[in-house]
């Protein structure tokens, strides 16, 4: 079957995907004229935003299947197909992409002194990438967009990042790029295993994948490389090292992105991949996974709490908040799974919030020592505000989008095993404290300096940049139902495909034991 | 004897403008000498064109000594493409350095045609020819600026290391026919498969052939005298003599050990996995120390031999086609991407005062060249293997043929170095768009010409091409492969 199902009546999935590369390449005709380039920037983000709307008002809600299908044969002698296709989870995570993409434009839109044009350029084709890992149905295509993603990233933080920018951009490439190496090799692999003979071509198609059956030292490895290469994105304690280097290094809009949806494709890569592929092997490896999922909530929450630097508490809260997803979909049920991909929502708008707040804090102080920082609501009661709403919707206040998530992640972590969802509710109290420790901190002690009455209060330009994410999260928060219908289905079809495999194993904590055990 | 000949019209093209050009050249003024670039470019062309459209029939010439099939189709066309590419980024740089003489061109021609002879030939005399033809002409390329001592030393350390492989290889040739009374792979092959042939010279005869090979190809432990060769070269040089031979040389390995010894994997196969492993550890960790970008280069491009005979590794045992087709594709992405990134220094060479090919000179070249400096990001991208380039698919397909052959672990080891190969090939890239110029920058000076940047768009365009669009060459590698398959 070639061709698009005419759910829209045109291929939209590519023109998403492709729209702003395209842009992107125009833009560099429009060199010398800043105002033009950005306009377009601007305009690109926008129509695609609206498109990933129109997306997700023609997505059927009740079905599981691949919407939106297209294929197109690519590279037929190796079994390679340009294959796109999209499901509610999908849609969210493209949602969450369009949006933060629209919002990061205004947001530099002064901010970059420098070969602005290749920045804004930059970004166009980073958001190719990442729609595309969102859509592609094909593992190869997958791959190319995978990383496609990777390129970009790594000039905006080597180009246009910090004083350490080289370090940490070089750190963040090699970092995901030996994961995907390792994935691509797993991809060879299970492609060529999945053949019914030797002289048939390998199968790339993902749909297909799935339904092929592997024996379990194959799923073991595969599982593994697949894994750690997400894990890496996520990150994953201890792969995430290159995380708070990779942020604070970051101009605000690159933090933004890299928090909003880079770190999503690894949480989004093991729901499309590892699950449904390697059922057997996931069994084996997700009490270890929620392992290091809780740690990963503590150490990163411990960690924030320690912070001097502004930037650097939000990186790290990030790796405690992304543990919460991690743990949500391994606890293997509909309501961690659900959980866990609210999470990934959740974060993208706060943390991105949050970025977006101490890159514009950044701009009138200079600094983003908390130190140096302190009743900074006198002279900027706007930025108080939103800073003291999204920190609340991060720590998880109910009626926010950040308690949702982490409520049904330990609602499901709980059905798995009780011991593990009482340590990782540890990490909300612990995010409680260092969230507010810092709002009090740079908001509410003695001000450091006078001179700071003089500096201006958010203007039109930022507050409509953070509007959008207070509305949703709000939104996610009163009425989370919109986006739960999205993802339910599809969450609904992982949670069958693991039933039959979840039905003999004990409890978390004994199948650890008993791992362990079988190690000696 | 004239349908001989007319088999080899492609080479007799190439032959006949070489000897035009040598004897116009001394009639011609210094200017005048400018358009010889031309004539040979016209050549290639031609030959390439005349391949192309003769390529239906599959047949043998002069006594079964060359075999005419897709296979040399594949190889001809691909080694006419890279002498084209040569020639285009030469005639500037050769202006520069005062050393425009048609003679460049002409031993750019016989090379080609030597590298020709080596894919084509299916008999050990011919292949020998071949060989030798190639070596002599690229020593002299390697030693072309004769003023200059770097030169002299690259075309002296070039000839004697390579007397010395040619010496082992034909050492090993006549060891092979001794055995088995022929010098054509065929009958060399039936003599093996059918007679009992002592397996103590054999072995010999092998391990000297494979050594040989492993001279020519640049691979560890024979692969010392690459990085100082391509240092000295002219750096237009150097971009072919870094692609064209090893391309020559992996067109005559695959036939070889398949060919003639397709039979006898168990001697080679645990040979040529030792030379792939000690060849990419060799090639990515020297790569990273060099402050030299030639010398990278041709670290970086041991490196690349070390993935290829991976691939040889993977023919030797089960999926052949996958194998040897992978190694097709990959030595035409290598093709465009190393020869651009070469051609890229030839740029930045004519358009400097006193360039120095160090790391050091290229940084903030973002700023300063910045069409060069995005085409280079492009090159060493696709030599790192990012998609969507053309190295991307070519490692791609290389490691499917060395997971397909049962051998995931070898990948996994190739895709460790593949790693290792990002930290140099990034740091270009962090020299060009992360670091302010520094001291060692060069003045700036006028020396556009278009003919290499042509040359750099083809390969930029090949790279891009080759990574969106692979399928007619992947279709062509894999049909060049049927042929010898069926040996």
């Amino acid at each position: 079957m070639y061709g698009f199902q005419e759910q829209i009546g045109f291929p939209i999935l590519t023109v998403l995907t492709f729209l702003p590369a395209v842009a992107g390449l125009v833009m560099l005709l429009l060199r010398g004229k800043p105002t033009a380039y950005k306009s377009l920037a601007l305009a690109v983000t926008a129509a695609n935003f609206l498109l990933s709307l129109l997306l997700v008002a023609n997505l059927d809600r009740y079905t599981a299947d691949m919407q939106f299908i297209e294929k197109v044969s690519w590279i037929p002698s190796l079994g390679i197909s340009y294959q796109m296709g999209v499901d509610g989870i999908s849609v969210l995570m493209i949602i969450l992409t369009t949006l933060l993409s629209l919002i990061i434009i205004p947001a530099s839109w002064n901010y970059i002194k420098e070969r602005e044009l290749q920045f804004f350029a930059a970004f166009l084709f980073l958001e190719t990438g990442m729609i595309g890992v969102f859509c592609a149905r094909d593992l190869l295509l997958f791959y190319v967009f995978w990383e496609v993603m990777l390129i970009p990233m790594y000039f905006i933080i080597g180009v246009w990042g910090g004083p350490r920018r080289i370090y940490a951009a070089v750190k963040f490439f090699l970092f995901t790029f030996a994961g995907s190496l390792l994935m691509l090799i797993a991809i060879v692999a299970i492609a060529y295993l999945a053949r019914d003979n030797q002289y048939a071509t390998p199968i790339f198609d993902m749909g297909l994948l799935e339904k092929a059956v592997f024996s379990y030292q194959v799923q073991f490895w595969a599982f593994l490389a697949f894994f750690i290469a997400f894990a890496v994105k996520v990150p994953m304690w201890p792969l995430h090292t290159w995380l708070p280097d990779a942020h604070v290094e970051a101009p605000t809009a690159g933090s933004v992105i890299l928090a909003g949806v880079l770190l999503k494709v690894g949480g989004y890569g093991m729901l499309r991949l590892c699950i449904p592929l390697f059922p057997d092997a996931v069994v084996t490896f997700a009490p270890w996974i929620l392992v290091l999922s809780l740690i990963a909530i503590i150490y990163g929450a411990l960690v924030s709490l320690a912070q001097k630097d502004l930037k650097k508490l939000v990186a790290y809260s990030s790796v405690s908040h992304m543990g919460f997803v991690t743990a949500g979909i391994f606890a293997l049920n509909l309501v961690g799974i659900e959980g866990g991909i609210m999470v990934m929502f959740s974060h993208g708008l706060l943390t991105g919030a949050l970025f977006l707040m101490v890159g514009f804090l950044y701009e009138r102080l200079h600094t983003r020592e908390i130190a140096d920082m302190g009743g900074l609501a006198g002279p900027f009661p706007v930025m108080a505000g939103f800073l003291l709403f999204f920190t609340l919707a991060s720590l998880g206040l109910p009626g926010l989008s950040g308690f949702v998530g982490e409520f049904l992640s330990l609602v499901g972590l709980f059905t798995y095993s009780k011991v593990l969802a009482a340590i990782a509710s540890l990490g909300i109290i612990l995010a409680a404290a260092y969230l507010l420790w810092m709002f009090q901190r740079v908001m509410f002690t003695k001000l450091r300096d006078e001179k700071w009455y003089k500096l201006p209060d958010y203007s039109l330009r930022e507050i409509v940049c953070l509007l959008p994410l207070g509305f949703l999260a709000i939104w996610a928060g009163v009425y989370p139902n919109t986006f739960l219908e999205l993802i339910q289905p599809p969450a609904a079809r992982l949670t069958e495909k693991m039933a039959p495999y979840m039905a003999e194993s004990g409890n978390a904590v004994e199948r650890i034991f008993a791992s362990l055990g079988g190690l000696f | 004897m004239t349908e001989d000949l007319l088999s080899i019209m492609p080479e007799l093209m190439l032959i006949v403008t070489a000897v035009v050009i040598l004897l116009v050249d001394p009639l011609l003024p210094e200017e005048g000498r400018r358009g010889l670039s031309w004539l040979g470019i016209f050549a290639c062309i031609t030959a390439a064109l005349s391949t192309w459209l003769a390529s239906g029939d599959e047949y043998t010439a002069f006594n079964n000594s060359i075999a005419l099939d897709k296979y040399s189709v594949f190889f001809k066309i691909l080694l006419l493409g890279v002498a084209t590419l040569a020639m285009l980024i030469s005639e500037k740089h050769l202006h520069k350095k005062q050393r425009l003489l048609g003679d460049y061109y002409a031993l750019i021609l016989f090379t080609t045609i030597g590298m020709i002879v080596m894919a084509e030939a299916i008999d050990l005399i011919t292949f020998f020819v071949g060989l030798e033809l190639m070596a002599l002409s690229s020593y002299l390329l390697a030693g072309f600026f004769r003023y200059e001592e770097r030169s002299i030393e690259a075309a002296m350390k070039y000839f004697l290391t390579g007397a010395f492989a040619s010496n082992f290889l034909l050492f090993g040739v006549a060891i092979l026919y001794g055995l088995t009374g022929s010098t054509n792979y065929e009958a060399i092959s039936d003599a093996i498969n059918l007679g009992p042939v002592p397996q103590a010279p054999l072995v010999i005869a092998v391990v000297l052939i494979l050594a040989g090979f492993a001279f020519k190809v640049s691979a560890a432990p024979f692969h010392n005298w690459a990085p100082d060769v391509y240092q000295g070269s002219p750096t237009p040089a150097a971009a072919f003599l870094s692609v064209g031979p090893k391309i020559a040389g992996f067109a005559a390995i695959l036939k070889f050990f398949t060919m003639i010894l397709g039979s006898q994997s168990e001697i080679w196969v645990p040979l040529m996995m030792a030379l792939s492993i000690a060849t990419m550890v060799v090639g990515s960790t020297m790569a990273l120390v060099q402050k030299d970008l030639k010398r990278m280069l041709a670290f970086s491009s041991i490196g690349h031999v070390g993935y290829l005979l991976l691939a040889v590794v993977a023919t030797g045992d089960s999926g052949r086609n996958l194998g040897m087709s992978s190694i097709l594709f990959y030595l035409a992405a290598y093709a465009f991407m190393n020869m651009g990134a070469f051609a890229v220094l030839v740029h930045l060479s004519n358009n400097s005062e006193n360039f120095t090919d160090s790391l050091d000179e290229i940084a903030g070249m973002g700023k300063r060249f910045p069409w060069a400096a995005g085409v280079m990001a492009l090159f060493m991208l696709s030599l790192t293997g990012v998609p969507p380039t053309a190295g991307f698919l070519a490692k791609f397909y290389l490691f499917s043929a060395v997971v397909d052959a049962g051998l995931p672990w070898l990948a996994v080891v190739g895709a460790l170095f593949s790693l290792v190969s990002a930290f140099f090939y990034l740091r270009v890239i962090v020299y060009m768009y992360m670091r302010e110029p520094g001291e060692a920058a060069s003045e700036k000076v006028d020396g556009r010409s278009w003919d290499l940047s042509l040359g750099i768009g083809l390969a930029a365009a090949g790279v891009l091409l080759l990574g969106v669009l692979p399928s007619p060459v992947l279709n062509a590698a894999q049909d060049a492969v049927q042929k010898l398959l069926g040996n």
